[in-house]
């Protein structure tokens, strides 16, 4: 029983980081639907507003849902629960963006897969590289501007046997100091804080959920955006597919 | 409907942005809305509103820089300062006041039409 107690105020304190960081990343969406929920029962909006809030409430919500879904798998993250197999990166593009299609439409924007070449397939587990994408392309639906497109992009590495699939976004440019404390993230296996008004906790479970894929995210600062990417190896076994 | 002043919203979450914008336009405020700080300083320069709707973290700068950037414009520092955050429980007061803000908002216990009353409490017009 002793023992038992100790295992679980261990526990405790080890995750109080990450339960805070998880608050702090829900918060959000959820002060998002408290405030449309109110003003939809004050019953002073049109037909059409009524719509478009609705519709806003369901697509807050499923944000919400794909983060609390994303930190249970990284929670219980265990090799032997998920398989590898060879897959097609674009085709993962395609569903991400299908996926995806109804959120970018509700804010008014667009996400795109630009034109990729024939591509190999990679070696991945097909639920955990969508969560990454879907993780990078709802932040950069965040911080890209209004009127900017959105990109998911796949590239053959051919000289390190990897191919990069991630999501370009156009928007401010982040700063150096933010940057920096980004790149950091990257290479931790804490959750850090990446762009503001982000905890840096998706970025955290992307990288948890590529490691155990003998994979690794990275990004790139530009001008006007960044690019979030995760670089997984080309399968050999170009014969299944 | 004759308009009650203008007022720029700095909000990055763009549903919540549109909220502060209906429920202002309803309260006969004529409102533009920009999403990060980095456009902010250029409407604000161009529209110089009645009062400004500010969120602390916005993509890209904070609000911080903003607020700075506006205190050293001689014609924009006066323009009162509504601060709408998910932080109100980590931000003193006093410590943001001296850069114009006039009132706090909290945007976890606010209801929407708190925007209207802080607008109208810190107005001058």
């Amino acid at each position: 029983m002793q023992a038992r107690e100790n295992e679980s105020a261990g526990a405790t304190s080890a995750d109080i980081s990450s339960v805070g960081l998880a608050a702090h990343e829900l918060k959000s969406p959820l002060v998002l639907l408290r405030q449309l929920s109110l003003e939809l029962s004050s019953g002073d909006l049109s037909a059409t507003e009524r719509q478009r809030v609705l519709d806003q409430l369901i697509q807050t919500s499923e944000k919400a849902l794909r983060l609390t879904s994303d930190l249970t798998k990284a929670e219980h993250l265990q090799p032997a629960l998920f398989e590898l197999q060879p897959i097609n990166p674009i085709s993962i593009c395609d569903d991400i963006t299908y996926e995806l299609q109804r959120l970018y439409s509700a804010h008014g924007r667009q996400l795109k897969r630009s034109r990729i070449r024939h591509l190999p397939p990679v070696i991945a587990n097909r639920d955990l590289l969508r969560r990454i994408l879907l993780n990078f392309a709802d932040n950069a639906l965040h911080y890209s501007d209004e009127s900017g497109a959105v990109e998911l992009h796949a590239q053959l590495l051919r000289e390190k046997g990897l191919v990069r699939v991630g999501v370009r976004d156009y928007g401010p440019a982040v700063s150096m100091k933010n940057w920096r404390e980004l790149t950091k993230a990257m290479a931790t296996t804490k959750p850090m804080r990446a762009r503001p008004q982000s905890s840096g906790l998706g970025i955290y479970i992307a990288h948890q959920f590529a490691t155990a894929m003998n994979g690794r995210i990275g990004a790139i600062r530009h001008r006007d955006g960044a690019s979030f990417y995760v670089e997984l190896p080309i399968s050999k076994q170009l014969s299944l597919l | 409907m004759t308009s009650r002043g203008s007022v720029v919203v700095v909000e990055d979450d763009q549903w919540l942005a549109e909220q502060y914008v209906r429920t202002l336009k309803k309260a006969g405020y004529q409102v533009r809305h920009v999403p990060h700080a980095l456009a902010a300083i250029d409407t604000i320069d161009e529209a110089v509103p009645d009062v400004i709707v500010l969120d602390m973290l916005l993509a890209g700068t904070t609000a911080m820089a903003l607020l700075h950037e506006l205190k050293s414009h001689k014609d924009l520092a006066a323009i009162p300062v509504v601060l709408a955050t998910n932080l109100a429980d980590q931000i003193a007061f006093d410590d943001v006041s001296s850069y114009g803000v006039k009132r706090m908002l909290d945007k976890s216990t606010m209801h929407p039409e708190d925007i209207v009353a802080a607008v109208r409490s810190v107005a001058t017009v």
